[in-house]
């Protein structure tokens, strides 16, 4: 889902703090949800290299969903003792990852902006989701549905909030967005649809085998 | 078989991407009542009896995984039970298994020598064991004596949890042959309890005066005809995991083995299986299996149906897991040319306390009873109705 919203004067140099908060249908905080802050000019370039891990522990990726920002590479360690085998086959990255334990592989580089979704080969209960943008301005939501961008330049912004068990469709959301000088501009998304059940992955023990 | 063995072992010699070696002990202290046990050549339905209980070998088990590719895998699971077996070590399973990375949502798999259909879903630990309790519940017993596909399996599964559905869904079949011999044990000696899985050169029990005793060679074919399953798994987010499957060993029930004065036996069942897990704590399990088999060179062959389910209860946590399941399984006979039709009716409670001490030992009380009436016992000179109990202490060790 998302919106455009004006932070302020458009003076450059001005940089504003955006407080975005998620909650679900019933109007419960929702945590975890990725919250994008997506400029409509250019985003200013990376300052250094990106990097990001995704573990997999307990026959599940963890965390299960990252946000990134296009470029950044981003390891897969197996900190499992049985073998794990990733691939994705989503358009944003295609990749698999062969049979490993520990940390054999080289990190992935997201190249393209998109979401990714993760499996492994060997344990489809694994799922993992890495949503990769182009805009440096990302987070995901804490344990009262909020996340807030301190230092946001003041422009133009679409902010788009995403996770997977969302049945929401990406626009036709209800939003409310006030700005006021001086005063931190806050964005609220509130889901239409009940979300979708959370997947579980019980396979936590090492012997256990699909028979 | 032994062509397929050499080429299994080939293939297993073939440069490993990655490797594991695996192995379990177990050994238990017994306490059994009832009748002589059906592996030591009476009716009764456990493992052990009152002449075979104390100290006893719960199994060893040895175990290997390898990659020859990126995508085939060699799996072999090898027991020794510790009660004069014709091998003291002797295979369960031994299988290639080929898993292309996927590229859609669709992922085929094929399996290709001796390995267990897809029907348990109690048996998810590897070497086919239980997490859950030491016996199997009697529809997995009966599995681990009877079946082993030795053949071919495609697997195609629909991996829709890659694109936000609930839903995976998987569709198996498969063709094999050395299965005539199955569906003897069912007529003849009805359900039972236990944790013996016939290993794949091996034979059922000792000698005695039971009728499916002491059999060598197992894994027979007798007549050269292919048998076929096919099946259905669906899970939803994770949670819940639905099976379903009809299999067919396509016996040719008048055709005869004289060598070992046997027929082909003709099984046919279907299996449906429901595994509940809500949460980090609980796993409630469900199957129902009914069927019947057929055997006797002269028309119309001898025939039992067969049926029995389950349902079982499990608590985790931490170190802790206790179960209880509720057997109930009943086989009769409805066509006979020998004196007598056989008749088998009866239910089971296990109840077990698993403790995981460290990573590599665990320890597990557990206790069963069954309560049976089996007509074949008459001709043992054994009353027919039975009530057997056993108790089992294990410390088990896991590489």
């Amino acid at each position: 889902m998302a919106c455009t919203i004006l932070l302020g004067p458009a003076r450059a140099v001005v940089a504003a703090e955006l407080s975005v908060t998620v909650r679900d249908n019933a109007g419960r905080p929702f945590a975890g949800a990725v919250v994008v802050a997506e400029p409509l000019t250019r985003a200013p370039p990376a300052a250094a290299p990106l990097k990001a891990e995704m573990d997999q522990r307990n026959l599940q990726f963890v965390p299960n969903l990252l946000v990134i920002r296009t470029g950044t590479s981003v390891s897969f360690p197996n900190s499992d003792q049985v073998w794990h085998q990733v691939y994705s086959f989503s358009g944003a990255k295609t990749f698999q990852l062969s049979l490993y334990a520990g940390r054999a592989h080289r990190p992935v580089v997201f190249d393209k902006p998109g979401l990714v979704t993760l499996g492994c080969n060997i344990h489809d209960g694994m799922i993992g989701y890495i949503y990769v943008t182009d805009s440096p301005w990302h987070g995901l939501t804490d344990q009262n549905g909020q996340f807030r961008f301190a230092h946001l330049p003041a422009g133009n912004y679409t902010v788009k909030v995403w996770h997977q068990r969302f049945n929401d469709p990406v626009v036709s959301l209800g939003l409310d967005v006030t700005a006021t000088e001086g005063t931190p501009v806050t964005a609220a998304f509130q889901l239409k649809r009940n979300l979708k059940p959370a997947l579980h992955s019980h396979g936590t023990e090492k012997k256990w085998e699909d028979y | 078989m032994g062509r397929l063995l050499i080429a299994l072992g080939l293939l297993a010699s073939l440069p490993v991407a990655a490797h594991d070696f695996d192995f379990s002990a177990d050994l238990r202290l017994v306490g059994a009542s009832g009748q002589t046990s059906w592996l030591n050549g009476g009716l009764g339905k456990l493992r052990f009896d009152e002449d075979h209980d104390g100290l006893r070998l719960g199994q060893l088990r040895f175990a290997y995984r390898g990659n020859p590719t990126e995508t085939l895998r060699f799996t072999a699971e090898a027991f020794a039970y510790g009660d004069d077996d014709v091998n003291a070590v002797d295979l369960t399973e031994i299988f290639l298994s080929w898993r292309p990375v996927p590229q859609s949502l669709w992922r085929s798999e094929v399996k290709l020598g001796a390995f267990y259909a897809p029907i348990s879903l109690e048996n998810r630990m590897r070497g086919w064991r239980s997490p859950y309790s030491l016996n199997f519940s009697a529809i997995n017993s009966w599995v681990g004596e009877e079946l082993r596909t030795i053949g071919l399996e495609y697997n195609l599964d629909w991996l829709g949890q890659q694109q936000g559905s609930p839903f995976n869904v998987g569709f198996t079949a498969a063709a094999y042959g050395w299965n005539d011999p199955a569906g003897i044990i069912v007529a003849m000696r009805g359900w039972a309890v236990h944790d013996r899985q016939t290993t794949l050169f091996g034979k059922v029990g000792q000698p005695g005066q039971g009728v499916i005793d002491g059999r060598t060679l197992f894994y027979d074919d007798i007549d050269g005809k292919v048998g076929y399953y096919a099946g259905l798994t669906a899970t939803w987010r994770g949670v819940l995991e639905f099976r379903a499957l009809r299999y067919d060993n396509h016996g040719d029930p008048t055709a005869e083995a004289p060598a070992i004065d046997d027929y082909a036996w003709h099984t046919v069942f279907d299996s449906y299986g429901l595994r509940w897990t809500p949460g980090d704590q609980w796993t409630v399990i469900a199957q129902v299996l009914t069927g019947n088999t057929a055997a006797g060179d002269v028309p119309p062959p001898n025939y039992w149906r067969f049926d029995s389910w389950f349902v079982l209860g499990s608590w985790q946590r931490g170190k802790h897991r206790l179960t209880l399941r509720y057997d109930d399984f009943s086989m009769r006979q409805l066509v006979s040319h020998f004196p007598g039709y056989n008749r088998d009716n009866g239910q089971a409670v296990t109840a077990a306390w698993l403790l995981q001490i460290n990573d590599r030992w665990s320890a597990v009380i557990e206790g069963l009873r069954i309560d049976s009436e089996l007509a074949a016992r008459r001709r043992l000179g054994a009353p027919v109705a039975a009530e057997e109990q056993q108790w089992q202490l294990a410390l088990r060790y896991d590489l």
